[in-house]
């Protein structure tokens, strides 16, 4: 399986009729899924019942049960804070450092860009799968150690980004007029470079904490994130396995999540892309 | 009479209200003439010469009649006007780049025009783009025609440009600025161009410019529009030499910039053009008229005639200072 | 002494994937003196752009000094040239572009000041009014965005930023050529307003030869990376001497000029001129009627022409072109041609 990274580019479509409200609900749906599950699950997501073990969807469980007896949309609900909170702190983290390293490459002199953008290639170059295999086996499994690799993983697409950005824009008209105004670089960079480039950060990080998503529960399935029984997306589905054929709910509505979630920040993503397009 | 406009009107809907853009215009143009449409930014000159084409904004909405050839053409469907594009009308914009295809080869777009419309097969349709791209006088014409656009300088691209709206043998030609963004000697050749195709294919030729010496250099006649309204109109001579509406004359002492005597201030018309949804009542013209007087304010201007020339004006200048004989 | 002056100054870019390298411009030496206008006319490709932004020091020199006020400031980095940017401004073609489209009218006005350290306390705001004032924009609303002015209104706001610090010189590059007409004129008498009540000297650069006649003390003449011919505006307006100079005011004419029967302008062959194919010898051989065997071996200097004002660079010159010179001058005007 290969975790991608660099979403290639496509036609930025605004979001048309539903599709944008429907995504902006299920984001609302996240947000208290991850703030207070508390309220919304009905059931303990950890504690074991095994009179229950494995049953379909009902009234008093809608998801279904899981191997243990514990109710699948309970899991599913606190295991957003894991899967997809996992998701937004590495894309902050490496957007974060990604942004600083591109402006840093894309104001300096040719010889120091290139030299940190061959070191960005390197990065680039290296099989994610590998290295998570690495760090799991340097720092062990968990989470975290899911967490440090694809930061790893993610932060070159950032520097490229924003030190083409940086590239672009310093050739623009207004930033000449500064310059020959007398502003110094370092206020040009903040004041007429970055908010640019802000912009463009935004789109991406949004899409991409979509993408985020779907490695970080990949890596659960693989067996190197999220421990049990901590009720991670990835890990639920993991665990479904022996099931497949007996328990579909199990699969399916761990499953739905993941790509509901993902699918709406995309569409977020465009929605923002398209407006800034506009 | 090639073209027939009549009560001619364009807008679109923004936020809920409907703005009209160029508001119930009517003129003429004759078979063989070169037909300028002189305007600034805002008076809708090429929403105007793109209706012509069938060519105006998806979302616009359009009232009135275009008759070409003495066929009705505004509204009607897309499929109809296609035909008439090319083998009929022909257009030429300000960017070649915006009309010329960049992953095909020239020659092949010209041919297209061709064989788009079943008037030569494959073969015969690349050589008669060729053909025309030597009559653009396009030197090395079989090297251009395999050629992609970018890999032709600018100023062919003008003419490969010039090569695909001609090649289907149009009777009309539109022409939206196409000279605002060249060079001073490009444009000369292009002007030269355009006066040698005219009289080799009996074109009738459209030009939307906001440039006098170019309105100055081919006009036959000539429509000043301001703010979607007509000002002006007829022969050129008349107009150019005498202008009786007070934005024509404005135009064009501000255009006579070589004749004011050096450092001299030049004689500027303030303010500057209404955007669209803005428009003043009554004559559009009058916050920025020094002839502006009540009536102006609040009544629009009928539609008169002085000699050969229709304007729209309360009070149009009644001998103005010709053109020729302005100081120097 | 010039307050501006460029000396000898070349600029080559070197292509990145290998082939010739582009000679934008080369030994090129111009002087602007205080209170006067120079203006430089050149097509595409003929490397004043570049020109202009090496006087502004945006670009450095490949070749050749610069020096402002007498002082060389070739070398000179960005902490060093901040004083003298005070007095060197400049305005660019396309008003909107040259803003930022995210800073307010009051950040936009209020950035030279804050750059160069001019506090002004609570007269700040009523020196900001005081310039948009000056340049014909009394009653704007200072919390807009450049997206909601017209292409006037924008260009006087950088005409009034770039005169926020009194500055001794501005740079123009093209400063009409993106604006209509009847709003060119408009800013033409603005800076001409400018440097009555100012004394503030302009190079100004552009291809239309219109406003460079009307505006300039001095002309130079620009192609492909050289100044081929250099004098008074009244000298290069009403008899240019080099080939070039003359198909470029034939080309455009006054307006009676144009309607005038039986005009004809001089036609120049070809494209213009690509600065990474640089012709051998004159640079302007492949287009020129004149064109001789020495055209083609050896680039001619600019000198002076005897008896005449201005400086020629061309074999030819003044010889076998004063007569075509004098005729585009008359026929320029409108006038009949003599003999």
């Amino acid at each position: 399986m290969s975790v991608s990274t660099q979403p290639t580019r496509r036609f930025i479509a605004r979001p048309r009729g539903l599709l944008l409200p429907l995504a902006l609900l299920v984001l609302a749906v996240l947000a208290a899924f991850t703030l207070l599950p508390g309220l919304i699950a009905p059931h303990d997501p950890i504690a074991l019942a095994m009179a229950d073990r494995l049953k379909p969807p009902s009234l008093s469980h809608i998801f279904g049960t899981d191997e243990g007896g514990r109710d699948v949309f309970s899991r599913i609900v606190y295991g957003t804070r894991y899967s997809l909170g996992v998701a937004i702190v590495i894309v902050f983290a490496s957007a974060l450092f990604g942004v600083v390293y591109g402006a840093i490459s894309g104001m300096a002199r040719q010889g120091i860009d290139n030299l940190l953008m061959r070191i960005v290639d390197l990065f680039f170059g290296f099989p994610a799968l590998v290295l998570a295999l690495a760090v799991a086996a340097s720092i062990g499994r968990g989470l975290d150690s899911v967490a440090l690799s694809l930061a790893i993983i993610w932060w070159p697409g950032y520097a490229r980004l924003v030190r083409g950005e940086v590239l672009r824009l310093r050739k623009r008209p207004h930033v000449e007029a500064a310059r020959a105004l007398g502003v110094s670089e370092v206020t040009i960079l903040r004041r007429h470079i970055i908010p640019f480039v802000v912009e463009e950060v935004n789109v991406r990080v949004t899409t991409d904490i979509g993408y985020a998503l779907v490695a970080v529960t990949a890596l659960s399935f693989l067996g190197l994130g999220a421990n049990s029984p901590t009720p991670e997306w990835g890990l639920l589905i993991r665990d479904s396995r022996p099931y497949f054929g007996s328990a579909w709910w199990y699969l399916v509505f761990p499953g739905t999540m993941i790509m509901l979630t993902a699918t709406a920040f995309s569409l977020i993503g465009d929605a923002l892309a398209s407006r800034r397009a506009a | 009479m090639i073209l027939s406009v009549r009560d001619f009107s364009i807008g679109f809907q923004r936020e809920g209200q409907n703005l009209v853009a160029v508001d119930g215009i009517s003129f003429d143009i004759e078979q063989g003439e070169t037909f300028v449409i002189i305007g600034e930014s805002g008076s809708g000159k090429s929403l105007t010469g793109m209706s012509i084409a069938g060519l105006q904004p998806q979302n616009a909405f359009v009232s009135g009649s275009i008759r070409f050839k003495d066929r009705e053409i505004l509204k009607r469907p897309d499929a109809e006007l296609r035909k008439l594009r090319g083998p009929q009308i022909g257009l030429i914009y300000q960017d070649p780049l915006s009309s010329l295809n960049p992953v095909w080869p020239v020659g092949d777009q010209i041919a297209e025009t061709l064989t788009a419309h079943g008037l030569a097969g494959r073969d015969e349709a690349r050589k008669r783009a060729v053909e025309m791209l030597e009559r653009v006088r396009i030197p090395d014409p079989h090297r251009v025609a395999s050629a992609y656009p970018h890999e032709i300088s600018g100023g062919m691209r003008q003419r490969a440009m010039i090569a695909m709206a001609l090649a289907a043998g149009p009777s009309l030609l539109i022409a939206d600025e196409p000279t605002t963004a060249l060079d001073v000697t490009i444009k000369a050749q292009m002007l030269e161009l355009l006066a040698e195709l005219k009289r080799e294919m009996a074109l009738t030729i459209v030009l939307i410019t906001h440039d006098m010496g170019v309105v100055a250099e081919v006009a036959d006649r000539i429509l000043v529009l301001y703010a979607g309204r007509i000002a002006e109109v007829g022969p050129a001579d008349a107009i150019m030499l005498q202008p009786s509406h007070p934005y024509t004359a404005a135009l064009m002492t501000s255009a006579m910039i070589s004749q004011t005597p050096a450092k001299q201030e030049l004689n500027a018309i303030v303010g500057g053009a209404p955007g669209l949804g803005a428009f003043p009542p009554g004559c559009r013209f009058h916050p920025r008229c020094p002839r502006a007087q009540a009536d102006c304010r609040t009544v629009e201007p009928p539609r008169r005639k002085i000699g050969a020339v229709e304007l729209a004006c309360h009070h149009p200048i009644a001998a103005a200072v010709p053109l020729a004989t302005a100081r120097n | 002494m010039a307050l501006l002056e460029l000396d000898a100054v070349s600029k080559t870019f070197s292509q990145r994937r290998g082939g010739r390298a582009v000679q934008a411009v080369a030994g090129v030496s111009l002087a602007v003196g205080k209170g006067e206008t120079l203006g430089l006319v050149g097509e595409s490709g003929c490397g004043k752009s570049t020109l202009a932004r090496l006087a502004l020091k945006l670009a450095d020199v490949t070749a050749g000094r610069i020096r402002f006020d007498g002082i060389d400031v070739t070398e000179f980095a960005s902490r060093r040239m901040l004083p003298i940017r005070r007095r060197l401004q400049a305005v660019f073609q396309d008003p909107l572009a040259s803003l930022n489209a995210r800073m307010t009218i009051a950040e936009v006005m209020r950035e030279p000041f804050d750059t160069h350290g001019v506090k002004l306390g609570a007269n700040l705001d009523s020196r900001i009014r005081e310039l948009l004032s000056f340049v014909g924009l009394e009653n704007i609303d200072l919390q807009k965005l450049p997206g909601q002015f017209s292409g006037g209104q924008l260009q006087r706001i950088a005409i009034a930023r770039a005169l926020a610090l009194e500055p001794e010189i501005i740079v123009a590059d093209e400063p009409t050529s993106a604006l209509d007409p009847s709003i060119q004129a408009q800013i033409v008498n603005l800076m001409l307003r400018i440097q009555r009540k100012r004394g503030i000297s302009y190079l100004i650069i552009s291809h239309d030869l219109d406003v460079i006649g009307h505006v300039a003390d001095r002309i130079a003449v620009m192609y492909l990376g050289v100044i081929i011919e250099q004098g008074t505006a009244t000298e290069i307006m009403e008899r240019p001497l080099h080939p070039y100079t003359q198909a470029l005011l034939s080309a455009a004419p006054t307006l009676a000029a144009r309607r005038q029967a039986g005009w004809k302008r001089i036609m120049l062959s070809g494209d213009p001129p690509n600065p990474a194919d640089v012709p051998s010898g004159c640079r302007f051989h492949p287009r020129c009627h004149l064109a001789r065997d020495i055209c083609r071996t050896n680039a001619p200097e600019l000198r002076a022409m005897p008896g005449l004002g201005q400086m020629v660079a061309c074999h030819l010159a003044p010889e076998e072109t004063a007569r075509t010179g004098a005729e585009v001058g008359r026929a320029r005007r409108g006038m009949q041609a003599v003999g």
